[in-house]
């Protein structure tokens, strides 16, 4: 994977670790769930699993979304 | 007190707009200033209203600088605040927090195990089977509900209630509400406390400990793609594991639920399709010698479940629902925390579901009075005959109504006596899952979802349930199935 690439969340590979670039939606009550979860650019998130969910963790907790929200948040590997 | 200015263009910074709006604040809002012009520039709904009311003079002033600023922004206000703020938080970890090497520990482990589809699911399935069927089911409300019931209630209450009756109270129909056979002692209170009480008690155990454990999320997300197929999210895996304990609960539990369109759903499919601990034990005995006509029992509740969540999720109007949870560290819960949350819950239950059984107790009594119930069974007649099944069924549907498991226990009668044969029980068994809700669950959905929603779902599931039932009858007998 070219490591300058930014890409969604959902299309992160599992356990590599990556920075949030920056959130991608134009509905305002996704965006307040992604500020509850806390994921804002420049955190670090690993992506720790797809299916049937994606879940991911951020510091020292995990959150579990759907495919519509992770494909919100854009992510550059590190 | 740490004050933080943000960042931006000078002349149109966050900053200055806080200092502009504080000092068009007047009224006293017990917060600071300040943290109310914050919340202004988030644009929060409930504080905008406030101030709208109690700053009316300045409050045009404050849209203005609230539109002002925003067209400096790409992003929205709440956004570049909660952009600042992060910053601030990463600053202060780094000078205060030492993070130590991230491990898989065996917490973790088991965790991933959960969340793994393959299997994860088929643990789920078994801590369904053991906590909510054996235990719950069986245990609590089979033993539990029978000692009580005849232990307590059959050899003192009851006696004793209907002794102290009939000695102060001359006139029979006035005995009748209190210990009649729908009397409000000998059904409302001894529902209430010999089989509602014991029911819930073990559910909430149940439902403390997967609860605390940090399962229930996890269960959540195992569940979300199938429920968004029916327009729930996984979140309401809570009301819908609540509804085979009692759906009457479960229904209050929507509440639990972002959105109207979700709280909806889920009480129509609670209302239909989700057999309460109570039925689920009776219909088990009806069918447990017959695994051909439990497999089609389930098969059929199961597709239909599924089948009017989608047409639901397809015909209501709303946004599909959006799944975010965190995923707490699995943890060994604390006795003492989940016996004090199964107490609270049990008391918080018992204060709302009260006043409703005894609702339903007065309701009964004068449908009785009024002979309601004889013609109710006569109505029943036709729709019974159309799916293949006796008249005599229909005291058991009505009864239904008032005690879903006394309309299951009304069918085990029938079934014993030889009068129905296994087509006729299955389809029996399918209809009375999906019939009307105990007249609690269909006091609780007007309650909740008020007069229209709640009449509206319950004449939906009345028809339905029939439509189903005849289609089943004719597609077993055309089939040719023998039971």
């Amino acid at each position: 994977m070219d490591k300058k690439i930014i890409l969604p969340l959902s299309k992160l590979e599992l356990h590599k670790k990556a920075k949030v670039s920056h959130i991608k939606t134009e509905d305002k009550a996704m965006l307040q769930r992604i500020i509850a979860i806390g994921a804002l650019p420049n955190i670090e998130v690993t992506l720790i699993q797809k299916f049937p969910s994606f879940v991911f963790q951020i510091s020292k907790s995990q959150f579990a979304v759907d495919k519509e929200l992770a494909s919100c948040i854009y992510v550059k590997a590190v | 007190m740490i004050k933080r200015d943000y960042k931006g263009p000078v002349e149109n910074s966050i900053e200055m707009a806080i200092e502009k709006i504080s000092n068009l604040l007047q009224h006293d809002y017990y917060l600071s200033s300040r943290s109310i012009a914050i919340l202004l520039l988030q644009e929060d709904e409930g504080i905008k209203n406030l101030v709208k009311e109690k700053d009316a003079a300045g409050f045009s002033g404050i849209e203005q600088i609230v539109a002002g600023l925003k067209t400096y922004y790409k992003d929205p206000i709440s956004y570049e605040l909660a952009i600042e703020r992060q910053n601030e938080v990463n600053e202060i970890l780094k000078k205060a927090v030492k993070f130590a090497k991230d491990t898989i520990n065996f917490q973790e482990r088991l965790s991933r195990l959960l969340m793994n589809p393959v299997l994860g699911i088929p643990v789920f399935l078994l801590v369904i089977y053991f906590g909510l069927y054996k235990f719950v089911g069986q245990f609590g409300a089979g033993t539990v509900v029978d000692f009580i019931e005849t232990h307590l209630f059959d050899k003192y209450i009851t006696p004793f209630a209907e002794n102290v009756v009939t000695r102060f109270i001359p006139w029979q129909f006035l005995r009748e509400l209190f210990v009649g056979e729908y009397g409000l002692i000998t059904m409302a209170f001894r529902y209430a406390f010999a089989i509602i009480l014991p029911i819930t008690a073990f559910f909430f155990l149940f439902f403390s400990l997967i609860e605390d454990s940090g399962y229930l999320p996890r269960i959540a997300m195992l569940i979300d793609r199938t429920f968004k197929k029916i327009g729930l999210s996984g979140r309401a895996v809570i009301p819908m594991v609540l509804g085979f304990g009692c759906a009457t609960m479960a229904t209050m539990v929507t509440r639990i639920l972002p959105t109207k369109r979700e709280r909806i759903i889920a009480t129509l499919l609670l209302a239909l399709a989700v057999p309460c601990s109570a039925q689920l034990g009776v219909i088990m005995a009806l069918l447990q010698h017959n695994p051909i006509a439990l497999f089609i029992w389930a098969g059929v509740i199961g597709f239909i479940f599924l089948l009017v969540g989608y047409l639901t999720s397809k015909i209501l109007p709303g946004d599909r629902p959006s799944f975010y949870m965190e995923i707490p560290p699995l943890r060994m819960p604390s006795v003492s925390n989940v016996i004090l949350k199964t107490y609270v819950r049990v008391k918080w239950y018992f204060k709302e579901i009260m006043p409703i059984f005894l609702w339903a107790g007065v309701l009964i009594w004068l449908a009785r009075l009024a002979n309601m119930f004889d013609l109710l069974v006569d109505i029943l007649k036709g729709p019974l005959r159309a799916i293949g099944l006796p008249q005599e069924a229909g005291k058991a549907f009505l009864f239904g109504f008032f005690r879903r498991d006394y309309g299951a226990a009304g069918l085990y009668d029938l079934s014993a006596h030889g009068k129905l044969d296994g087509v006729q029980l299955v389809v029996s068994c399918v209809a009375l899952t999906l019939f009307l809700p105990c007249i609690a669950q269909f006091l609780m959905n007007i309650k909740e979802r008020g007069w229209k929603m709640g009449v509206g779902i319950s004449i939906f599931v009345l028809f339905f349930s029939f439509s189903v039932a005849y289609v089943l009858n004719i597609a077993l007998r055309i089939l040719g199935v023998v039971l």
